[in-house]
């Protein structure tokens, strides 16, 4: 097997929320991810697969387990990782070309540098002329646009995408799927996509990782062998539909039905 | 075609009434309530006693203006409005620090926060007999008086607007590797701006109250309020009145750079009004 370019090994995390019983969020977590891969995560809710995210991210520290990115051990945030959120988290005090520019802001790039910097990323998520507007003057899927943008323009090696089309509406999610296939192809980077929606995951994909419910830990991982470029179309196919059939079908075990009916 | 269609109305359409309504009413009022202030010795008989007692609108515009005039106001407006400004300063520089570092460290808090609500809860006029053995009377003990009833309000809420600091826009700038400093400069100032600006907002009200409480009672032998003072004592209700309106200005002046500051700081914000 080739050398991995995210590589997490025995990842265990256990958090006490004040005056609560410690939860152990995730067990014994594995993740690889070659280069210039795509790789969703999907997994019920609460099973801890955001909360993975954030572990590499850098902004929670694990408990036990080993990290690295292209060799490098992770050990806080670092300039090979950038986060894709889901509520975009945008300041909102800030236009479009300064909320893109906020990573080379605070490596001390100078105003006009991070301009010209910005501006190859701002046509590449098709945001020309938006480059004044405040968030509130944009409509979710042109949020979410920014929100890429701001972590293309750190030039991560690895992009972390933690459900980021869960808060649009399902025309705009279509178009941004497709909108990120394109820019992953351009932009060429590894990507590790968390989202509870199967349809998306077997999309975009490159593999698969099913995670069992709390303490989460890696069910199966199921590689999506559809040619790429993908289309629309593609996602009438029986092919994909089996695909879809085989995860939920790992998935469905996992969902917590107490209170609702049996599957 | 723009999505943005242009409204039904056009502005230009409305008439001048209806744009300045508010504005109009507001005036009138005022104008209203002066003129009758002004027509009631006339009206009505007042007795001797009440005679001495009472000032009308142009009694008192006579008064600022003799005030004015002879320069003799000038050196008190100064006094009152350095122990203001000085008192005012400081107590925002020691407060907004103060307050970011209390709303991002828990232990600070837990250590120094008896000691906060217990100052702020309780009158501060009772720590002038201290202040005036300490500082003296004069500009000294009124600055103090001004800094102990603005830092409260401004540190109280500077340190709720930090507390509640968006958690996802702070671990947004902490994963491209922002430091304590940058956080607090990136998310927590901005986001913290409209309680901070209300604390200002509160803060100089006890700035000026301050003063007022401060010269009244014996802080200082100079400003307005000891003008105001000591024109009580020999009956002289329209020196006293404007007094009360030098203040009032003051205050109105005041009110209005806050909302000039406000304004600065809620560019970004989405307009209140829509149309419809």
């Amino acid at each position: 097997m080739a050398v991995q370019y995210i590589e997490a090994k025995n990842v265990n995390l256990t958090f006490t929320p004040p005056n609560r019983m410690p939860v152990t969020a995730l067990q014994g977590f594995d993740v690889a991810v070659g280069e210039g891969e795509f790789v969703s995560i999907v997994g019920p809710s609460g099973c801890g697969k955001s909360t993975f995210l954030n572990v590499l991210l850098g902004l929670i520290k694990p408990n036990s387990g080993e990290m690295a990115i292209n060799g490098n051990p992770v050990s806080g945030p670092g300039r090979d990782r950038a986060m894709v959120f889901q509520e975009f988290g945008l300041l909102p005090w800030r236009t479009v070309l300064d909320n893109i520019g906020l990573a080379p802001e605070l490596r001390g790039v100078g105003k006009r540098q991070r301009r010209a910097l910005c501006q190859s990323f701002i046509d590449m998520v098709g945001l020309s002329g938006f480059e004044a507007h405040y968030p509130h003057e944009l409509s979710g899927g042109m949020k979410q646009r920014v929100g890429i943008a701001r972590a293309l323009v750190s030039d991560p090696d690895v992009l972390l995408m933690d459900e980021p089309f869960a808060a649009l509406d399902a025309q705009t999610r279509d178009i941004m799927q497709a909108e990120l296939l394109r820019i992953w192809q351009e932009a060429k980077k590894t990507v590790l996509f968390v989202t509870h929606q199967i349809e998306e995951a077997v999309y975009l994909s490159d593999r698969v990782i099913v995670m069992t419910k709390r303490p989460g830990r890696t069910k199966t991982i199921i590689d999506i062998p559809l040619k790429r470029p993908r289309d629309y179309e593609m996602r009438v196919t029986p092919e994909f539909n089996e695909l879809k059939l085989r995860i939920w079908n790992e998935l469905k075990d996992e969902i917590d039905t107490q209170g609702g009916p049996q599957l | 075609m723009n999505a943005n269609e242009t409204p039904a109305v056009e502005i230009s359409e409305r008439s001048f009434y209806d744009r300045y309504e508010s504005l109009i009413l507001g005036t009138t009022f005022i104008v209203l309530v002066l003129v009758i202030w002004q027509l009631v010795p006339s009206v009505f008989t007042l007795s001797k006693g009440m005679k001495l007692f009472f000032a009308t609108p142009t009694m008192v515009v006579g008064a600022l203006g003799d005030l004015i005039e002879s320069g003799k106001i000038w050196p008190a407006v100064q006094f009152s409005a350095t122990a203001f400004g000085v008192g005012l300063g400081l107590s925002i520089i020691v407060a907004l620090p103060a307050g970011v570092i209390l709303g991002r460290s828990q232990l600070i808090n837990d250590m120094v926060d008896p000691f906060i609500t217990s100052i702020n809860a309780t009158p501060r006029l009772v720590f002038l007999p201290l202040i005036l053995i300490w500082f003296g009377i004069g500009m000294w003990s009124v600055i103090v008086v001004v800094f102990i009833g603005a830092v409260f309000p401004l540190l109280i809420n500077t340190y709720e607007g930090v507390k509640n600091a968006d958690k996802l826009l702070i671990n947004v700038v902490k994963s491209y590797g922002a430091t304590e400093w940058e956080i607090n400069k990136l998310v927590v100032l901005p986001n913290s701006m409209p309680f901070i600006i209300a604390g200002l907002r509160l803060a100089i009200g006890r700035a000026v109250l301050g003063v007022v409480v401060a010269e009244f009672f014996g802080g200082s032998s100079k400003g307005i309020g000891v003008i105001m003072v000591r024109a009580s004592g020999t009956f002289q209700v329209d020196v006293v009145f404007a007094g009360l309106i030098m203040f009032m200005a003051i205050s109105l002046v005041l009110t209005g750079i806050v909302r000039a500051i406000e304004a600065r700081f809620s560019r970004w914000r989405p307009q209140e009004t829509k149309n419809y």
